[in-house]
């Protein structure tokens, strides 16, 4: 006993683990005030106060939404055309994620590490692109065609499908596989019968995740061109026909909230299947529901698959390969793409780091509480529209909106894509607050801590990992859908890419899609590198 | 109970002794009767008043309450929240405050090298500890301990037991410890009080009791 009372006490070393999470906390830092300068706000005139009133009159029409009819008619058109797009887009991507996901499993590749290296690289450039650059390329294939809507959205989430799916095969228990081919039986029926009855139910939940995002990116392909909700909601705002736009943004926000409730009630279940039954009817219904709705889809959008392979889009597609190589590697060019690039990361950071302060502040408010009182719960219920409608209107119309009041620039993209990913993180980061340990903050509470102290103690450390983590894989969304603001006019990477595409300058397409994939793997190793840090 | 008092509370599982705790502390609110700690009743105070009550009860729990991501120095100036401003609380995560005390109290339960560790890096022993050197800095007038002893090898256990009861006796206060080793409760309290169903069916000092009594005590209820 009292060998450990008079022990003299070691001196404690400061872990190295420290002094890495103060370098990136200190690079985070150093990163987001480079983008505050870059973005003018510190240095100049951003604000146009001649826009106030314009903005007004949009602000006050949300109170009153164009309802007559005709109108109604049209929304419910668009909004059939955006599921269908969404649908049909999703469910190839499934597809064509299952056939991928074989080819970059480790399971499919054993030892052979280069092989799987090189898989897993190819599927970076799919997955590099935004849906809606990949619908820009696909128009100048295939012309206007509904193949275009629905390979935008097929061709990126099918590589990212395919990660995860290969993700989710390699992480099941392997003895019965193994057994299997131990005891003589093919490599594809060991699959079948040893792996996949294991990974159905992370596949399927998967699978629908992929469905509701499909209907935030069936939308935005509309902004493009490609009809449906968002086509609709560009043309009210070009008409500055505010109060058809919220009616659109609605129409748009209940969809997404549809999508949002009928995925969860899947991946729910999923997550905890009921006992005893042998066929759930939920996960039986979802299912054939989807199947039904493809071929309605698929109808619908009258695609035929001879669009595909017409000798006018095979000719179309050679003629782009070939004009697209070599890039152009022009000095001053390259400049331009790196000052560009620069640009987007810059507003990235600056769309992450407001969206997460954001979230945090509202989290605790956006919580369902456990009981609470009667106007803590309608604060609660607020917040939690607003975030919804925040995340339900696309990032480049929100730019729209932002430009009523504030001058052209990098500032308004920004902040586009920060109230846009506000809409996103406040629902994920109220969710973890939701799920916390209370037990530390109320041990505190019951020492005499004042409740800010308690909450500094005992709730923070619990949640600031699983935050970080949220936003750093936010980020990597960002930079995706910073090319897409900027495609659409707000500076960074992708005016270059809308420039060079409208001019048929091929070469420098090229050039600028190898810098925005390049800058999005960057993006996604950094962010991997700092929640490896924060572990 | 007087001052300088250490009292065991035994008892089966389910029998009321984290209750009981719960109450002294004022983190329980009795449905019926009521206690009173350094001579008022919990259970009628509020806001500021109950803080500053609150900060003279130490508790360390059968569920450790500590916040695994946090390193063990702030776990431990956790303590003094009580005597805190928030402002003051705050920079302290950025630079840990009264780090010579938070070692001095490491090294009374023998975990000076792990200052500056993540706590969920630890053992349960060792997290265990960790709660004590929280309670060491806290200087509390009434110590709760629930199970102080549980996950700690019977060493270990006497130490912590004996820092426990010294922290109470030098305070002036007294210590209140739910356990469930009779020969602990013997060593190291002067009272014994035993709880079945919610009810007091045993109070005697220690030293009229024998091991052998207690264990009798925990086998018909055990």
């Amino acid at each position: 006993m009292t060998t450990v009372l008079d022990r003299p006490a070691p001196v404690a070393p400061r872990p190295a683990r420290d002094r890495r999470r103060w370098g990136w906390a200190l690079g985070a830092v150093a990163l987001v005030g480079w983008a505050l300068v870059d973005s003018g706000l510190l240095s100049g005139a951003v604000v146009n106060p001649g826009g106030a009133a314009q903005l007004g009159r949009f602000a006050s029409a949300a109170l009153r939404p164009e309802l007559a009819p005709e109108f109604l008619a049209v929304v419910a058109q668009s909004t059939l055309v955006t599921v269908a797009y969404a649908v049909l887009g999703a469910g190839l991507a499934v597809l064509l994620g299952a056939l991928g996901a074989v080819a970059v499993a480790r399971t499919a590749w054993g030892r052979r590490r280069a092989g799987w290296l090189v898989a897993r690289g190819l599927l970076a450039l799919p997955r590099g692109l935004h849906e809606a650059v990949w619908g820009l390329l696909l128009l100048n294939v295939l012309g206007l065609d509904p193949w275009v809507g629905v390979l935008a959205i097929a061709i990126p989430y099918g590589a990212v499908t395919a990660t995860v799916f290969a993700g989710i095969l390699d992480e099941v228990p392997r003895g019965g596989h193994d057994a299997l081919l131990a005891a003589g039986a093919g490599r594809v029926t060991a699959v079948l019968y040893g792996l996949l009855p294991l990974a159905s139910g992370g596949l399927l939940s998967y699978a629908f995740y992929r469905l509701e995002c499909a209907v935030r990116s069936a939308v935005v392909l509309g902004l493009v061109g490609a009809g449906g909700l968002g086509f609709q909601l560009s043309l009210s705002f070009t008409s500055l026909r505010w109060e058809q736009v919220w009616t659109t943004v609605y129409a748009l926000a209940a969809l997404c909230l549809a999508a949002d409730l009928a995925g969860r009630a899947v991946r729910r279940r999923v997550a905890d299947p009921r006992p005893r039954t042998r066929r759930d009817p939920l996960l039986t219904g979802a299912v054939l529901a989807v199947v039904a709705l493809t071929a309605w889809a698929a109808w619908f959008l009258a695609l035929s698959p001879a669009a595909l392979v017409s000798s006018r889009a095979r000719e179309q597609l050679a003629y782009v390969l070939s004009a697209a190589w070599p890039p152009a590697t022009g000095g001053a060019f390259l400049a331009d793409v790196l000052g560009a690039a620069v640009d987007t990361l810059l507003m990235s950071v600056l769309a992450v780091a407001f969206a997460t302060a954001g979230a945090v502040a509202l989290a605790g408010l956006a919580a369902r509480p456990r009981s609470a009182s009667l106007p803590r719960r309608a604060a609660g219920a607020l917040v939690r529209t607003a975030l919804l409608l925040l995340r339900a209107v696309p990032p480049p119309v929100w730019a729209l909106v932002l430009l009523f009041v504030l001058l052209p620039g990098v500032l308004p993209g920004a902040l586009a894509l920060g109230v846009y990913t506000l809409g996103v993180l406040g629902r994920l980061v109220g969710e973890a607050v939701e799920e916390a340990d209370r037990r530390p903050r109320e041990a505190l509470r019951a020492a005499g801590a004042s409740p800010v102290g308690a909450w500094l103690y005992g709730t923070v450390p619990g949640l600031a990992g699983p935050v970080l983590a949220l936003a750093f894989y936010r980020w990597e969304v960002a930079i995706r859908d910073t090319v897409l603001v900027g495609l659409l006019g707000a500076g960074g990477i992708g005016v270059l890419l809308s420039a060079a595409t409208s001019s048929f300058d091929w070469p420098a397409v090229t050039t600028v899609l190898a810098a925005t994939v390049v800058l999005s793997l960057c993006v996604d190793l950094a962010g991997e590198r700092a929640r490896a840090a924060l572990r | 109970m007087s001052a300088g008092s250490r009292v065991a509370v035994v008892g089966a599982s389910g029998a009321g002794k984290s209750t009981l705790l719960g109450v002294l502390d004022g983190t329980v609110t009795p449905t019926a009767g009521g206690v009173t700690v350094h001579g008022t009743d919990p259970a009628a105070l509020r806001g500021r008043e109950l803080r500053r009550l609150r900060a003279r009860t130490g508790t360390v729990r059968q569920h450790l309450d500590l916040p695994g991501a946090l390193r063990v120095v702030h776990n431990v100036n956790a303590g003094r929240l009580g005597s805190w401003s928030a402002a003051r609380a705050a920079w302290s995560l950025v630079r840990p405050q009264g780090t010579a005390e938070v070692s001095a109290a490491l090294a009374r339960v023998g975990l000076a090298d792990r200052l500056h560790e993540r706590t969920d890096r630890l053992s349960g022993g060792q997290r265990q500890r960790v709660a004590v050197a929280r309670l060491l800095v806290q200087r509390p007038e009434l110590v709760l301990a629930d199970e102080p002893a549980s996950a700690l090898d019977p060493a270990l256990a006497d130490t912590v037991l004996e820092l426990l009861g010294d922290l109470a006796v030098r305070q002036g206060g007294a210590l209140v410890a739910a356990l469930h080793d009779p020969a602990l409760a013997l060593r190291h309290c002067d009272r014994v009080v035993g709880l079945e169903s919610g009810r007091v069916v045993l109070d005697a000092p220690a030293a009229s009791l024998t091991v052998a009594a207690l264990e009798g005590f925990y086998g018909v209820h055990r």
